[in-house]
């Protein structure tokens, strides 16, 4: 049996005038269908609030000198840590990949006379750029800059 | 030649009379090759059980009334053929709507948040009718003629996670069409949507779930229109701080 929805969804600003059943949320919501992508999307959210926490206590730890720094640096070669960065490291690319599927066609028909390029285009720009930052970042990291 | 193949609908009923709550009812009936799921609801409410109560008009997707839900997916029965579905097709009212009866849902509240955004021609100052048509060049009737695809069949709104959980939500057909309005060359009235869509619940509250566009039997993109509106009343507020008037001509 289909769960309710909120039990004003949809409902007039006056009730109507016979008695009404209650609204129900769609049955595949929120773990079937395609509604598990954008569950699944929705819940990276609680993976990255973790990950604020681990920058934060990063930050913590680089303020408290080598030591504290290098403790951490080896905590993070528990394979638990590696498992939790593989995750994070796949959540952000799912998240990636839908933004950039969806993001061109959010985009107006036009700002004043300039019109925005084809879909295909901005897709094709965002992993670009996408792949640009990575490079970057991934330069810096190994010490090829600064 | 083979008896028609037989399929059991697995239909809601709620009588606000007599039910507490919605259950179901089962009908086996023989059905044709070529039959909408329509086709089939009207054989049941023709033929076997006339107190099944169910919206429908046109039969041919234009009026937008015969939306409900079959096998738990959105769908305009009378373009949904029967013979895709297995042996038992599950058919219920619309999902996130309150339910009048049967496969009958209460549309006022749709209908209150579609004229809340003004779906119609809004200009500063009526045009003269010697003045002549308002010229409209095909480049500018591309921008908005998806969005007046939209028969207000309600499917976005059924399939919408936002809709189920924010009662205040505007919904996806009635910013669709707000938007549309709003990049319609001949409209003078964005800043006045523009100013319902940056209120609660409305575009910003849509988390772009993208279903609208997934289960829209007119291939319109009401994400496309709700994202693209967002994109439109911000930077309408931003004009109105920064130039005259607002921005207004």
């Amino acid at each position: 049996m289909t769960r309710p929805a909120h039990p004003h969804a949809m409902q007039p600003s006056r009730p109507g005038r016979t008695r009404t059943a209650p609204p129900s949320l769609p049955d595949r919501f929120p773990f079937a269908g395609r509604y598990l992508a954008y569950t699944l999307f929705d819940l990276t959210g609680l993976l990255y609030l973790v990950v604020g926490f681990v920058v934060l206590r990063a930050v913590w730890a680089l303020g408290s000198g080598p030591e504290t720094w290098q403790a951490l640096r080896e905590q993070f070669t528990n394979p638990l840590y590696v498992a939790f960065h593989l995750l994070t490291l796949v959540a952000v690319c799912f998240v990636a990949v839908r933004f950039f599927r969806l993001f061109p066609k959010a985009q107006p028909p036009r700002i004043g006379p300039a019109k925005p390029p084809p879909g295909p285009v901005i897709h094709a720009m965002l992993y670009v750029v996408w792949l640009g930052f990575t490079l970057v970042f991934a330069t810096i990291l190994a010490g090829g800059l600064f | 030649m083979s008896p028609a193949p037989k399929k059991t609908l697995v239909v809601t009923r709620f009588d606000p009379d007599r039910d507490a709550a919605p259950r179901t009812q089962r009908y086996e009936i023989r059905v044709r090759e070529d039959w909408m799921v329509l086709d089939a609801l009207n054989f049941i409410k023709d033929e076997i059980d006339g107190t099944l109560s169910h919206r429908w008009s046109c039969r041919m997707a234009v009026c937008g009334s015969c939306g409900m839900m079959v096998n738990g997916e959105p769908r305009l029965t009378c373009k949904d053929p029967l013979r895709q579905y297995g042996e038992t097709v599950t058919v219920a009212p619309l999902a996130n709507f309150p339910v009048i009866r049967d496969l009958v849902i209460e549309m006022d509240g749709f209908m209150e948040k579609l004229t809340s955004v003004k779906p119609w021609i809004l200009r500063a100052k009526q045009l003269a009718v010697e003045a002549g048509p308002v010229r409209q060049s095909p480049e500018q009737l591309e921008e908005f003629k998806q969005f007046s695809m939209c028969i207000n069949c309600m499917l976005c709104y059924a399939a919408c996670p936002v809709v189920a959980n924010e009662p205040d939500f505007l919904g996806p057909a009635a910013i669709a069409l707000g938007h549309r309005y709003n990049v319609d060359s001949r409209d003078e009235g964005a800043s006045v949507r523009n100013e319902i869509f940056r209120g609660e619940g409305t575009v910003f509250s849509c988390s772009y779930a993208n279903e609208c566009s997934e289960v829209c039997p007119k291939h319109v993109d009401p994400a496309a229109a709700v994202n693209q509106a967002k994109f439109n009343a911000v930077i309408d507020w931003a004009k109105s701080l920064v130039l005259p008037r607002g921005g207004e001509k």
